[in-house]
């Protein structure tokens, strides 16, 4: 009896010890994520547009929000948005499997070709922008010109007036600068794989294809879901790679979410209109991540039992 | 103490310093400190309202462009100098009409920038006096062989308001009168299919221009390859140097030319001068600002910097013929012919709606008429929620 009084004693005390101990993370955890969310909703139901200040700043409740959903420009931000982050994720995906099979493969120089597999993910995406803004230029870019010379053209096209083709810079950029994260990332998941494995498939007479399908394929999916969030949440965050490409022209063809908010926030200094934006951007980032968080954490769970 | 945020660069940084020394010297009681901001209109504007926003009564003095000097006035933000009896009749009207809200003057003209063409005096006798006669002269240059007839700036930005802003004067339209918005207008729509044409008919505008900004056309003129140029003063003294320049000595300006029912147009830029609401010591700022808006400095900055005085008396002093690049006579008629963005406190987000449907227009997602009601119909909204449209006390300007 008393021991047990004396044992709970302590169990008290040291949980008393673990919250004093967590505070500070805890608290900045508050003051770096929570403060700033909690202040952008406050913004978010007030008129505060720095540019009026004789219209002082009241409480509109949800009147931006209403601003924002009939406004066409924030629907087309919002779709090209989705348009960018499933061409682009689809296609890094795709690639990323194919030179991650590759460099599997590679039994020599293979700490080479996974260095040099990295570079474009080193350089800062404003870097590659403008590099790859240079070679879409009309007049003097190297696209135009290989372009013109294997005869697939006979104008140059001058890319970044048309509201189709200003996205092919655009995506080739991304596929360019991402790929290579997603290449390694799944290629960690292929060397996880029990080579055991294909070694029985094959004397099953299982061919190359039925190798990878009923083997590679769902032994990589754990990697391939991980890949897929992150990709897919980075491109909807999509900002400098447009800003600097296309500035979400022609008129506002390719302007993403992201630089929409941008706009309304620090150019035209609405910090109302743009703090709902924000919201509604990061209230559809979540959703987004609960949804593949669920998908990813059952599969994780089915792949262990 | 006053304290002057400015240009530290180049030329211009340097004349600065040395006028501020000189006024220290003349002024031994009043020190001025100069505050480092950046170049780009945007940045520095996105720090003037975040100071002036908190209140803070630092710096003293603000230089701001043209457009800008409605907002901050509307805001509170800058003082009205009429206190300081400034001699107005001096400065060209257009140059003071830009700076004043409300009957109310709020910054000096310090100088001005004014849209003009580039012409190339090998190619054609004179420069052409119509809207036809330029369109007529760009189509000979290129079936001659030259790659491009006339550029101008046509990335979806403020440079491209300021030459759609010619092309509407050239056929007698305006953006703004009073609190409503008249761009959609038979005048509007004429500038706007004018501009779409020379680009997709006639083919006298590369289609690239409209990823172009004042850079881009300077090195298709200066490289030789264009006929005609609309664009600003400075790069007059650049081209003129024939070891970066192929067209040294063979291209002059003049005013942009006109439809038959509308006048040559110049859109007015360039900087004012004016006194931060919350200064502690207006009345040392106002010294500063009147002694930097005085003929001597003006004449010195336009020798150094090419830049156009805003004091019409100037243009008949032969010393300003000695100082500036640009022929004098040209100079001011152009600036006679200018005309400011439109008025209003909000200007900078209504040339962003303009911005975006006149590039939508001339990228061709849409066609002009339908581009110009919507940009209308935008641009009335947002007047309308800021309390400045028709009939509201704010409207009259």
């Amino acid at each position: 009896m008393h021991s047990t009084d004396l044992r709970r004693g302590l169990e008290r005390r040291e949980a008393r010890l673990a919250w004093w101990l967590v505070t500070p993370a805890v608290g900045t955890i508050l003051l770096v994520a929570l403060f700033p969310l909690a202040w952008t909703l406050w913004e978010s139901v007030h008129l505060h547009d720095l540019r009026m200040p004789w219209l002082g700043r009241p409480f509109i409740g949800a009147g931006n929000y209403a601003e924002a959903l009939g406004d066409p420009r924030f629907w087309s931000a919002l779709g090209h948005t989705g348009f960018f982050t499933a061409i682009s994720v689809t296609i890094e995906l795709g690639l990323g499997l194919v030179l991650a099979l590759a460099m599997n493969r590679a039994t020599r120089g293979r700490t080479l070709v996974r260095a040099a597999v990295l570079v474009p993910w080193a350089i800062p995406t404003v870097v590659s922008a403008l590099l790859w803004r240079f070679m879409f230029d009309d007049q003097a870019g190297i696209v135009n010109a290989v372009l013109g010379r294997i005869g697939l053209t006979r104008e140059p096209i001058v890319w970044f007036i048309r509201p189709d083709l200003a996205w092919v810079p655009v995506i080739v950029s991304d596929v360019w600068k991402t790929t290579p994260f997603v290449a390694l990332l799944l290629l960690a998941g292929l060397q996880n794989i029990d080579a055991g494995l294909y070694e029985a498939a094959r004397i099953d007479g299982a061919s190359a294809w039925q190798q990878f399908r009923h083997v590679t394929l769902p032994l990589l999916k754990p990697a391939l879901l991980v890949a897929l969030v992150f990709r897919t949440l980075d491109s909807f965050r999509v900002f400098d790679l447009i800003y600097v490409l296309t500035g979400g022209g022609p008129g506002t063809s390719t302007e993403p979410i992201a630089l929409y908010t941008f706009n309304s926030l620090l150019q035209n200094l609405r910090f109302g209109y743009g703090s709902a934006l924000s919201v509604i951007t990061f209230a559809v980032s979540f959703v987004l991540a609960a949804a593949y968080l669920r998908l990813l954490g059952r599969d994780l769970t089915e792949a262990k039992s | 103490m006053v304290t002057f945020p400015g240009s530290m660069l180049g030329g211009e940084g340097a004349v600065l310093r040395s006028q501020l020394q000189r006024f220290m010297r003349e002024h031994p009681t009043i020190r001025v400190v100069q505050r480092d901001t950046p170049d780009a209109a945007d940045q520095r504007h996105q720090l003037y309202v975040q100071w002036l926003n908190a209140e803070a009564s630092e710096p003293d003095i603000l230089q701001l462009d043209a457009i800008w000097t409605p907002e901050f006035a509307a805001a509170g933000w800058i003082l009205p100098l009429e206190r300081f009896n400034p001699d107005t009749n001096a400065f060209f009207p257009v140059t003071i009409e830009a700076n004043r809200w409300q009957r109310r003057l709020f910054a000096i003209p310090w100088f001005a920038d004014v849209g003009m063409l580039y012409w190339r005096t090998d190619l054609m006798p004179r420069a052409p006096t119509s809207l036809a006669e330029l369109e007529q002269e760009a189509a000979r240059a290129r079936a001659r062989g030259l790659r491009f007839g006339l550029v101008w700036s046509g990335a979806r930005y403020e440079g491209l308001v300021t030459v759609f802003l010619e092309y509407l004067g050239a056929y007698g339209g305006q953006i703004l009168q009073g609190g409503k918005v008249v761009v959609s207008s038979p005048a509007g729509l004429q500038a706007l299919n004018t501009m779409r044409d020379e680009i997709y008919r006639s083919g006298i505008v590369p289609s690239s221009v409209l990823t172009w900004h004042e850079e881009e056309t300077r090195f298709a003129f200066q490289n030789g390859d264009a006929a005609f140029m609309r664009n600003w003063p400075y790069p007059y003294p650049i081209m003129g140097d024939s070891a970066v320049s192929r067209v040294a000595g063979r291209f002059a300006v003049a005013p942009m030319p006109a439809a038959s029912n509308g006048a040559p147009t110049a859109a007015l830029g360039g900087a004012q001068l004016a006194i931060n609401a919350r200064s502690e010591n207006p009345a040392a700022a106002w010294a500063v600002v009147d002694y930097l808006t005085r003929p001597e400095q003006m004449l010195e900055r336009a020798r150094v910097t090419g830049q156009f005085p805003t004091r019409r008396v100037l243009y008949d002093d032969p010393a300003l013929a000695k100082s500036l690049s640009v022929p004098v006579a040209t100079a001011r008629e152009i600036i006679e012919h200018a005309v400011p963005r439109p008025v209003t406190p909000v200007y900078t987000e209504l040339s962003e709606i303009l911005q975006v449907q006149l590039h939508r227009v001339l990228t061709r997602q849409i066609d002009p008429a339908r581009g110009l009601a919507r940009a209308a119909a935008e641009m009335q909204a947002l007047l309308n929620r800021a309390g400045l449209g028709p009939g509201t006390p704010l409207a009259q300007h």
